[in-house]
């Protein structure tokens, strides 16, 4: 199976986000229209539709383009993401409203406040929930397309 | 014609008759499943190290969202 090498890694990378985004939206739609938690869903849910899948493609098309290079294991590769995904979903989410910041913390939704330590802690649990993410599923969808 | 008999019989007085049926002095089978053994074996080692990391990492993920419920949504809104 050698054509299109690209389109399937594309393919492979946004399986995992496609896939998990309708069961978060479900949790979302039920905390605010079931239990009356007021989260403004419409705004923060941009990123997570639109631009995850589209960096999780994107960063699989990279890893098919850079592997024979860099040597990299897949798992490596995909927490390395976060390093560029935290910083754009930030901007994203201050952009839109949903995340403040402030002196002592961050402010998420405009109900959850995380002090600065939690969110490194955050940031160290993103990446290694990225590298398990990428290893197993991404690595065993990439085995699947006939692209590892 | 009389050379080339002379040249058989010298070379089948130099050269030790093979016997077709030869076997080994010893079975050899055990040394090369011992041989393969140790191979898998090696991987199966590296591969549980990095089973023990990753359950690890899964625990600590698991312990980070039972401890800190506020983390979860900001894990999830990146996934």
């Amino acid at each position: 199976m050698k054509i299109h090498p690209y389109l399937r890694a594309y393919v492979a990378g946004i399986f995992m986000p496609t896939l998990v985004l309708p069961l978060i939206l479900t949790g979302y739609i039920t905390l605010r229209f079931v239990i009356g938690v007021q989260v403004p869903i419409e705004r923060f849910v941009i990123f997570p539709m639109a631009v995850v899948p589209f960096l999780f493609g994107l960063w699989n098309m990279v890893y098919l383009a850079t592997h024979d290079h860099t040597h990299l294991p897949l798992g490596v590769h995909g927490a390395i993401l976060p390093f560029f995904g935290a910083p754009i979903g930030a901007l994203v989410a201050s952009c839109l409203g949903v995340l403040q910041i402030r002196g002592d913390g961050i402010l998420w939704f405009q109900v959850l406040h995380i002090p600065y330590a939690l969110l490194v802690c955050a940031f160290l649990a993103a990446l290694a929930g990225y590298y398990l993410v990428w290893k197993y599923i991404v690595g065993f969808l990439n085995r699947v397309l006939g692209i590892a | 014609m009389n050379d080339e008999v002379r040249m058989k019989k010298l070379l089948k007085q130099a050269v030790r008759p093979v016997d077709v049926r030869a076997e080994p002095a010893r079975d050899l089978w055990p040394a090369v499943l011992r041989r393969i053994d140790q191979d898998t074996g090696t991987d199966a080692s590296v591969q549980s190290g990095w089973l023990w990391l990753d359950g690890a990492l899964l625990a600590g993920l698991v312990v980070l969202g039972v401890s800190f419920p506020t983390t979860i949504p900001l894990l999830l809104y990146y996934l």
